[in-house]
């Protein structure tokens, strides 16, 4: 008798989740924070791309579409745009969204305090019309415009200011880095960082409902073999990432299914520029030798790169020559050749700049931000050992990895790019432009790489509307990018989900994991 | 002062070296040890163990801690097979970064038996030390030392190590931390472990401070130290050295799961556990050997100082001779 009900409570406890539509996914990296403005990462923004929304939003296909705005136009001979935004929006709290929200969110989003401050370097102004109408004005014809604002998430004013929250805070956190409110198709009902984060659906949405999900959990699982086991026991519905080792097994295994595309996201070497001496030189002091193009070239040189596609992403990833994927508008085909593996030559480089017996510095790593970061830190350091460098490899979590780089604590660095515009302006303007905080350009040029005829060509690519030039100046840029080695860019870095069989889903190439198109069958 | 070791009769110095060795092999421990297969195994097993780590450098085929002796395209070779690209051969395979399995596992061994050992010294003389301080001065000294011991036996031993780990971690400079991982390993399993000996080495001097020969010590003007040290300590050694042997093997493990949690020994000094760790992730694709051959010397070095543990505990407690 006690087993029989045992065992009916057991299949009670089994089918409700079913019934109830329960969706569970679990991804290496939690997002940081709740704050859209905070931080400018994928993990975060992808993350939070449910939850809030923007005045545009991108397809399946990645392709622009209306979402919070119904409709744009140019105005003012090309340097403006109109927004026209959708009535009846409501937030999360139930407030309405109107035209003041979208200044407000301008101005967060752009302050100081904010991550995202650089996505508004072109914009000279934000005019607020009426209830339903924004202008929003650059300070040069800007075609681009609305592809590069899909990210800009909209708060809701009355709910910050109401929490005090009305400037992102990334060190210290906010009521915003807990909570959000935005007016996406889902809500947070829960969050725990680092453990769980829990969605439900925003009732009151204003479009078309897509999914059949009534709770959605997030986990973060940094061991990458016990997602893969989660994932296989069932007790989770889809990762992200499947490591590169079991993709192959795991799409063989019934009940589960593999997503493979290949990511907007380019993997690539970087270096202290700006900095005179070396942060982990072998002697205090000591010069800093990649202020030098002929040693970062040597660096190219030495790194094997197919070797680590053949053995440490086992043949899923594409080498890179620049800081875009080919995949991505603008990409410069003349300059596609990569700089090929010569450790012989890398040897007589560095002999010939000077440093025939190589030298010490230190290499900062994520390791759990992208596929295989650690091991292929690790292969890099060897394979710069060979050549006579002595590298020092210190790797650390994500959360921990930004903030060094931002305090300049490195020598060389990894860093992985995905374009949010998936134009190849985008990485000239976060990665190869002199950093300039009031302009709002180089955000994310941790090594101070800097070059006048970059910056020059910058706004006259952000203002060119013939697409023939513009590509000619995109392609200058590409090619003064490789002749500087500004970056080593390594591969561009495969795209790997798994699901259960019974989910579908939709897999776009920036990697974004996007609730409203899963559906639970 | 009957319990006290039997003075030697005085002899020239080298009739004295041989008849200590003859007095050794005729003890009940050596005729025990002499008579015990498992004994004798396990020794055998963890001499060579602690022999291959010590002469790791000349022994390993490979010098796994030289990044420059890598070869990337090495890496995941099967154990025995020839590389499809480079047609080396490695006897145990290599792991994901083309590193020789057999001779990380010496190297690591090396790491994770240094570990071991001063860990169990480190907690055995604070351990030593406070049981017998406590026992022999009792009042408030002893109900101190021994509620801060049952306070720390509430809690599972791994979790004061990462306690300890993760606040020693915070205060050391990012720059020294790799070189201090080890030595904050060994502080961390130290400190969780002490507990064990304080508490023994209290109930045993408890007993022994109420003997004859102790009281005799304190009639003659003996100072409390001396007492301590020079006729309590030697009486209650032989359950001290019990607890050392099992000890060393649950410190050797306790550093593995630190390791293979990650706040252990840094991936550029792998100890076997954190060869484990790193083999953990290759186990679902089919490397198995990255992780299993060192799982397997982990097994047989904690297995066999296990063993010889119990032989000793054995073999030293009157009542199960």
């Amino acid at each position: 008798m006690l087993r029989r009900l045992t065992a009916s409570a057991v299949a009670i406890c089994a089918a409700l989740p079913v019934m109830a539509e329960d969706f569970r996914w679990a991804s290496t990296t939690d997002p940081q924070t709740m704050d859209p403005h905070a931080v400018n990462s994928a993990p975060v923004l992808g993350f939070l791309n449910n939850v809030y929304e923007g005045l545009v939003r991108r397809g399946r296909d990645m392709a622009v579409e209306p979402a919070l705005a119904t409709g744009w136009e140019a105005i003012g001979n090309g340097e403006g745009w109109r927004f026209t935004l959708r009535q009846g929006v409501k937030f999360h709290d139930g407030a309405d969204f109107t035209a003041e929200d979208v200044l407000f969110s301008y101005e967060r989003a752009s302050s100081e305090e904010a991550d995202t401050r650089s996505w508004f370097a072109p914009v000279s102004g934000v005019t607020v019309v009426d209830d339903f109408t924004v202008d929003i004005m650059t300070s040069a014809p800007n075609p681009i415009f609305p592809d590069s604002i899909a990210n800009w998430m909209i708060m809701d004013s009355g709910w910050a200011e109401a929490n005090d929250a009305t400037r992102p805070d990334k060190e210290q956190g906010n009521y915003a880095t807990l909570n959000a409110n935005g007016t996406g198709a889902f809500k947070v009902t829960a969050r725990e960082p680092g453990l769980r984060t829990e969605l439900q659906p925003h009732e009151g949405w204003w479009d078309t409902v897509d999914h059949n999900i009534t709770r959605a959990e997030f986990t973060p699982i940094q061991n990458p073999a016990t997602a893969v086991a989660a994932l296989l026991s069932g007790d989770i519905d889809m990762i992200n990432p499947v490591p590169i080792q079991d993709a192959e097994r795991l799409s063989g295994q019934p009940g589960v299914q593999v997503i493979q595309g290949i990511e907007a996201r380019v993997i690539m070497l970087g270096f202290a520029q700006e900095a005179d001496t070396l942060k982990y030189g072998e002697s205090d002091g000591a010069a800093n030798p990649f202020q030098d193009p002929a040693v970062r070239r040597a660096v190219a040189q030495a790194v094997n790169v197919p070797a680590i596609l053949q053995t440490t992403m086992r043949g899923n990833a594409e080498a890179a020559s620049q800081l875009v994927s080919p995949a991505m508008r603008g990409y410069s085909e003349p300059n596609a050749a990569t700089i090929a593996y010569d450790p012989d030559a890398a040897r007589a480089a560095l002999a010939e700049a000077g440093y025939p017996e190589g030298f010490g510095f230190g290499l900062k790593c994520p390791n759990d931000r992208y596929l295989n970061d650690e091991a292929v830190c690790q292969a890099v350091t060897s394979m710069l050992s060979q050549v006579g460098l002595r590298p020092q490899l210190e790797t650390m979590p994500v959360r921990g990895y930004w903030p060094r780089l931002r305090e300049d604590d490195f020598d060389m660095y990894l860093l992985g790019w995905s374009p949010g515009t998936f134009d190849a302006e985008h990485p000239v303007r976060f990665l190869a432009s002199t950093p300039n905080e009031e302009k709002k350009l180089g955000s994310w040029n941790f090594g101070g790489y800097s070059n006048a005829r970059v910056d020059e060509l910058l706004p006259m690519i952000q203002s060119e509307i013939d697409e023939t030039k513009r590509q000619a100046m995109l392609d200058e840029v590409a090619a003064i990018l490789q002749g500087e080695t500004a970056y080593v860019p390594l591969y561009v870095q495969p795209l790997l989900w798994g699901a259960r069989d019974n989910i579908s889903l939709t897999q776009r190439p920036d990697n974004f994991f996007i609730l409203r198109w899963v559906t639970v069958n | 002062m009957t319990d006290l070791p039997q003075e030697p009769t005085p002899l020239v110095a080298d009739e004295r070296a041989r008849s200590r060795l003859a007095m050794a092999w005729d003890s009940d421990v050596a005729y025990s040890f002499r008579r015990s297969p498992v004994a004798l195994i396990s020794t055998i097993v963890v001499l060579i163990l602690v022999l291959s780590a010590i002469l790791a450098p000349v022994i390993a085929p490979y010098d796994p801690f030289n990044p420059a002796s890598l070869n990337l395209m090495n890496g995941f070779s099967k154990p025995m097979e020839p590389n499809a690209f480079t047609g080396d051969v490695f006897w145990l395979g290599t792991d994901d970064q083309g590193r020789d399995v057999f001779s990380t596992i010496l190297y690591g061994m090396r790491v994770s038996l240094f570990v071991g050992f001063a860990a169990v010294g480190f907690a055995m003389t604070l351990g030593v030390t406070l049981g017998l301080i406590a026992g022999y001065v009792g009042g408030w000294v002893e109900t101190i030392i021994m509620r801060v011991a049952d306070v720390q036996l509430t809690f599972p031993a791994i979790l004061v190590a990462m306690l300890i780990f993760g606040i020693a971690k915070g205060v050391t400079p990012v720059e020294y931390r790799d070189q201090m991982a080890i030595w904050v390993l060994i502080l961390a399993i130290g400190l969780s472990d002490w507990v064990q000996f304080a508490r023994v080495v209290r109930g045993a001097t408890l007993v022994e401070k109420n003997k004859e020969y102790v009281q005799a010590a304190r009639m003659i003007g003996r100072s409390s130290g001396a007492i301590m040290m020079r006729h309590i300590l030697p009486n209650v050694l032989s359950p001290v050295l019990v607890i050392a042997t099992i000890s060393l093997a649950l410190a050797i493990i306790a550093e593995a799961t630190l390791s293979f949690l990650g706040v252990g020994a840094p991936p550029t000094q792998p100890s076997l556990g954190t060869l484990i760790r790193i083999g953990q992730g290759f186990l679902f694709s089919g490397e198995w050997w990255i992780l299993f051959f060192p799982a397997v010397t982990l097994l047989a070095l904690a297995l066999s100082v296990n063993l010889l543990g119990d032989w000793l505990r054995d073999a030293l407690n009157p009542r199960l001779r």
